[in-house]
């Protein structure tokens, strides 16, 4: 599973990166770099860009201008690029996208047996495993449909820990849960994070930045305004924009 | 005696035999109407009709018939041609569609514009009109002797002929048994066992199975061969008329055209509506695992539109073997003509009419009634929420 161009390369490399929507500039000349086992929280208003920019390392959108390598791999046409990068890539979004014809077990293994070809006595050994982890074992065999918000979250993160990546996207994970099941999924999220996951979280939990961020970056107007420790960031920000964000969000 | 009146169940009571019964006096009134007309006239009614033979022939048959036979004979002949031209009507009719709505959904801006003029014309021209535009092209083509040929394929105004194998009907249809298993058997395999074994290990099961039947079907054939022939017999020229092959008549022809692609033309718009209905959530959730779009497609687009369409789909079914009703506009032997020739012939309308409906309720309702059945086995669990 370890990579074999790994040593010196940073998990995530993203320069100059250029993304438009037809003549809306989305993102202008990011330049990010992750090393391995480093968490970053992406913050900022909405259509600031910071899905966009997550969204472009796994390729669910395509930028139009710099370059983005993950874990060493150019993200480029190349497909067979694409593959390999969103094998080591797992991603968990606002909306769970479970797939609601397949049980949570099933959620969990398709992936791992048709990408990975796993046998599956082994995909089922990984997703109870997983699913034992974010503390939903005895929901394995229901629907999504019949699980709450806040377990559809945690079985989406099992699903994609089950293809064993090494970085994780979240896209706003919490955003779309009711409040008493924020807490149950951002502690799988902290869990996570203190086994050394590289993780990239879009979120507003201030709380969750503050306990386990390396980085806090602060997104406006497509470009990485400011790029701090979490201390630094809440504290004593240089940039009026990030101040003011920041008393917003944690005002009240 | 007016304090029951009040009760409200008492009320409800006596409205519901009051309903019944005018109903039933209504119907009484006219069977009774009915036989009494029907006694002026000196017809008999009756179903004693089944069993005189008719005295005339039908022009497509998958039975053997000759004009001594029964109408009740008839009457299966009737149903069982439309029951064959409904089924070839839907099958090419679903392919038709499938094709122009994933063209509709398609990113390709050509494809979606021909898929869109394609549904924009059929669709809004009468399905009888249709009929009669297929007919005309295909009793306009070139006689037998100037036909169009391709690979031993002749296309000429007397039918499409094509190449067949030279063996017994009984055999035939065993061999397209084995056939259509060949298809059904991996598909039905791959449902049971979906994640039961490893991708690798469930098609080489699947193959099995596929090449298993396939191999019947050829034993069966070469079986079933006629002796002293070539296995297969080409059409060919002899005098002013073509011998051999499988003839399609122009009549069966053209219903089933005008089926597929007036069919397919709604059918495009149900399989259109359906993808749309999966959200883009699932698909990138899906991109997001690894897995190619191929089988984002197999096993995430498509499992889930497929449940979006089929209720509509079933609707539009039930419609599309109504217009096999059609046959009468060209004077093919289905369902409906023979029941009209039987009025003509008999004289027996009501009993003839009510074996009609009787026959396509039975043929409708057994259709909603599997679709029905597939609609439950496969529906999402629990209350759907798509993000």
């Amino acid at each position: 599973m370890i990579s074999t161009n790994s040593t010196g390369e940073p998990a995530l490399r993203i320069e100059n990166l250029d993304k438009y929507y037809g003549t809306f500039q989305a993102l202008r000349g990011i330049n990010l770099s992750v090393q391995r086992g480093e968490k970053i929280v992406v913050c900022g208003p909405s259509g600031s860009g910071k899905s966009t920019m997550i969204r472009c390392i796994n390729r669910l959108e395509q930028h139009n201008g710099g370059r983005i390598a993950v874990l060493g791999t150019e993200l480029n046409d190349d497909v067979g690029n694409i593959d390999e990068i969103r094998r080591e890539v797992g991603m968990v979004f606002q909306h769970f996208n479970l797939f609601p014809h397949m049980t949570v077990l099933e959620n969990c293994m398709i992936s791992p047996m048709i990408v990975r070809k796993q046998p599956r006595a082994q995909a089922e050994a990984t997703a109870r495993h997983y699913l034992e982890k974010v503390r939903i074992p005895e929901q394995a065999m229901k629907y999504p449909s019949q699980l709450s918000g806040g377990q559809q979250q945690r079985v989406a993160i099992a699903r994609a820990l089950c293809m064993q990546p090494q970085i994780m996207l979240f896209d706003e994970p919490t955003s779309a849960l009711d409040p008493e099941m924020v807490s149950e999924v951002l502690d799988v999220m902290v869990t996570l994070a203190s086994e050394g996951m590289t993780m990239i979280c879009v979120t507003h939990e201030m709380g969750f930045a503050r306990r386990v961020a390396d980085r806090v970056l602060f997104m406006d107007g497509g470009e990485i305004l400011e790029e701090a420790p979490p201390d630094e960031f809440f504290t004593s920000s240089r940039n009026e924009r990030t101040r003011q964000f920041v008393s917003q969000v944690l005002g009240h | 005696m007016v304090s029951l009146l009040r009760n409200q169940k008492v009320r409800n009571a006596l409205l519901q035999v009051l309903y019944v019964g005018s109903i039933a006096a209504m119907v009484l009134a006219g069977i009774v109407i009915a036989r009494r007309n029907l006694a002026d006239q000196g017809i008999t009614s009756g179903f004693d009709f089944l069993f005189k033979s008719t005295g005339w022939d039908v022009n497509f048959s998958l039975l053997p018939a000759t004009a001594n036979d029964p109408y009740w004979w008839y009457f299966l002949i009737g149903i069982i041609n439309t029951l064959f031209l409904g089924s070839v009507g839907l099958i090419l009719a679903t392919i038709v569609g499938t094709i122009v709505g994933l063209a509709r959904t398609s990113s390709n801006d050509l494809a979606r514009l021909l898929g869109r003029t394609y549904v924009d014309i059929f669709r809004n021209i009468p399905l009888i009109l249709q009929v009669f535009f297929w007919y005309a092209i295909i009793t306009h083509l070139p006689t037998p002797r100037s036909a169009h040929e391709a690979w031993g394929f002749l296309l000429t105004s007397r039918g499409l002929y094509i190449p067949f194998p030279n063996v017994g009907s009984a055999a035939f249809a065993a061999a397209t048994v084995a056939v259509i298993a060949a298809i059904v058997l991996p598909a039905w395999l791959g449902r049971t066992s979906l994640l039961a074994q490893p991708i690798g290990q469930r098609r080489t099961i699947q193959f099995a199975a596929a090449a298993a039947a396939l191999a019947c079907a050829t034993i069966i054939l070469a079986l079933g061969r006629l002796p002293d022939t070539p296995l297969l017999d080409f059409p060919a020229l002899q005098g002013l008329n073509l011998r051999g092959g499988l003839r399609i008549p122009p009549e069966f022809a053209t219903l089933a055209i005008a089926i597929a692609i007036y069919g397919g033309s709604y059918i495009a718009e149900i399989v259109r509506g359906g993808f749309k209905s999966v959200g883009t959530g699932q698909v990138e959730a899906a991109l997001s695992l690894g897995l190619s779009p191929w089988r984002v497609f197999t096993l995430v687009r498509l499992p889930l539109a497929l449940r979006a369409m089929l209720p509509i789909l079933a609707n539009q079914y039930v419609w599309l073997m109504k217009a096999t009703t059609m046959g009468i506009a060209v004077g093919f032997t289905d369902f409906f003509m023979i029941v009209a020739l039987t009025i003509n012939h008999s004289g027996q309308t009501l009993e003839a009419i009510g074996i009609l409906m009787a026959g396509f309720l039975a043929i409708n309702l057994s259709l909603a009634a599997v679709f029905n059945r597939i609609n439950k086995a496969i529906a999402l669990k629990g209350n759907q929420l798509r993000g």
